[in-house]
């Protein structure tokens, strides 16, 4: 169902003008909880067709507002159109904390931090299903995927920390094929990928290649 | 309609077996023992099962008996219980489907419920989304959902949530010469229809701001309830807060989350003994969840009724 005027980012995402990159990644992970594949509260509400939408809705906002440029620019966007009073944007509260803005990124990483990497960890090791999918000798995509929503980190988070893109992730999850790249890169990508979750990135890595026929 | 006196909760949703008779049964006794004069009527017509978990084994009288004329007035139909302020109108002994209640029937029984003099009246629905179980619901604002925290069950859950809506957004469409307005919003854009409320809303808006809010105003009137019924430790407890959360989103409907009843083997045992569980077990967690339940749903009754009254 949508509204007849277009939502915001902000709107999208249901955080102040103002709100902090914390707020906003906050807001995301409720709203990624409340859309995604294995939501019970969900899945018979909307068509598969109509959540991915709304998934990928959230999405787009989400990785606009938690970059401080491009976030910088829809703000003056948002000016132009006179939906966004000029001393409500965060470019003005930015102004002074801005170090706390790295700082907080800093620690925010996936796995970045050693509390996070430990966090992840735990609930790794008490996730039968993790523990599951990792006693396999081979990996698909789809068991990938199934890691990641388990321990539940969205996928930007990984993109934005490996720098990695979004639909090569996405391919690597066992999506469109012809994204993929080559054997190469796809292994250390892979690495990268486990290690944003924490978990052992080689023994990941190797079964992966197996599991998808590209070890040869 | 005359607005009833009494405070109605029409309980809906779910599949069979969810626990909705279960569920009416101890909320009308807790109320009872808060001192509010209570009625359940049983509408869950062709499987009502709510005397018997209220500790009625052989009701004398039944809802059957008003249907059938054989009681003058749906009054004479009421039976007392073994708890202090909890009577009961039994819908045992009658082999008519609710879905199969002819027009004439159903809105006998629908006038006649608005009369009867109690604090509090909860009309267990049974599964289903016939018009007339949805004609039921809407006797009421603040209809509590039930649901098992299983797929099938939230689902039936969002069927009837939606059949409610549209249904009240029919009503209104027929009853207050809306329907041109909503022919020429539709004609303007094909998509506003019924289904599509939101748009719907927007388009009638645009077209006559007063009918258009009316209709708004009727929808944001609603303050329904949800509570999971069944819910055992594995479960999310934050499903209940979920679901409220996506109708709220995308039905623009207010629906508030009144908590989680744990499951207990101990139900069955119950109602084997005709005895209510409350009765039977009133220190177990399902007991604790059920009180809980119950002084949500006032505080949250008392909340909104002090809401409606600073709007007026
Ligand atoms: N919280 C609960 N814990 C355990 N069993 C329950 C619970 N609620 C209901 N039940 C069981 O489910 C059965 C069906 O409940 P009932 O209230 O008759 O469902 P409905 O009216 O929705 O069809 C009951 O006989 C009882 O054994
Ligand atoms: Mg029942």
């Amino acid at each position: 169902m949508k509204n007849p005027r277009q939502q915001t980012y902000y709107e999208k995402l249901e955080v102040p003008h103002d709100a902090s990159p914390l707020e906003i990644r906050r807001a995301y992970k409720k709203l990624f909880e409340l859309y995604q594949d294995e939501s019970l509260a969900s899945y018979s509400f909307f068509s598969e067709e109509d959540r991915k939408e709304i998934l990928s809705d959230i999405e787009e906002a989400y990785l606009t507002l938690i970059n401080t440029e491009s976030r910088m620019s829809y703000d003056d966007g948002l000016i132009a159109l006179g939906r966004l009073p000029e001393e409500k944007s965060y470019r003005d509260a930015a102004k002074e904390p801005v170090p706390i803005y790295h700082l907080q990124k800093k620690t925010m990483g996936v796995a970045s931090s050693g509390r996070r990497k430990e966090e992840l960890q735990t609930l790794a090791s008490r996730t039968p299903a993790v523990r599951e999918i990792l006693s396999r000798d081979a990996l698909t995509g789809a068991d990938l995927e199934k890691l990641r929503a388990a321990l539940e980190v969205p996928l930007e988070e990984i993109a934005e920390s490996t720098n990695i893109r979004i639909d090569i992730l996405r391919a690597m999850e066992g999506g469109d094929p012809a994204t993929l790249p080559p054997a190469v890169y796809l292994k250390g990508f892979v690495k990268s990928y486990a290690r944003c979750l924490a978990l052992d990135e080689h023994a990941v890595a190797e079964k992966y290649m197996k599991g998808t026929g590209k070890n040869e | 309609m005359a607005p009833s006196s009494s405070q109605i909760w029409p309980i809906g949703g779910g599949k069979g077996g969810t626990g909705k008779s279960f569920f009416t049964g101890s909320l009308g006794i807790l109320l009872a023992k808060l001192g509010r004069r209570t009625l359940l009527i049983d509408l869950d017509l062709g499987a009502a099962n709510l005397h018997t978990i209220i500790g009625v084994s052989h009701p004398e009288k039944s809802l059957s008996d008003f249907i059938r004329k054989k009681a003058a007035s749906l009054e004479e139909t009421i039976v007392p219980t073994s708890i202090p302020n909890l009577s009961l109108i039994s819908g045992a002994m009658n082999a008519l489907d609710i879905a199969n209640l002819a027009h004439e029937q159903k809105a006998k029984i629908l006038r006649n419920i608005t009369k009867l003099p109690y604090d509090c009246i909860l009309l267990d629905l049974g599964a289903g989304t016939s018009f007339n179980t949805i004609d039921f619901f809407l006797l009421s604002d603040s209809g509590i959902f039930l649901t098992a925290p299983e797929p099938t069950s939230i689902e039936n859950i969002y069927r009837l949530i939606r059949s409610v809506y549209f249904r009240k957004i029919r009503q209104v469409l027929k009853t207050h010469a809306f329907q041109s307005l909503a022919e020429e919003a539709q004609q303007q854009n094909e998509k506003a229809t019924v289904s599509n409320p939101d748009l719907l809303l927007a388009m009638m808006k645009e077209l006559d701001p007063e009918k258009g809010a009316f209709l708004e105003k009727t929808l944001a009137a609603f303050s329904f309830k949800l509570a999971v019924n069944q819910f055992r430790k594995q479960d999310n407890p934050n499903l209940g807060e979920l679901v409220c959360r996506i109708v709220q989103k995308h039905l623009a409907l207010k629906i508030d989350f009144i908590g989680n009843v744990a499951f207990d083997d101990r139900v069955h045992n119950a109602v084997c003994k005709t005895t209510p569980f409350l009765t039977l077990y009133p220190y177990t967690q399902t007991a604790l969840d059920l009180r809980e339940c119950c002084s949500r749903l006032l505080s949250e009754e008392a909340a909104s009724s002090a809401a409606q009254r600073i709007a007026e």
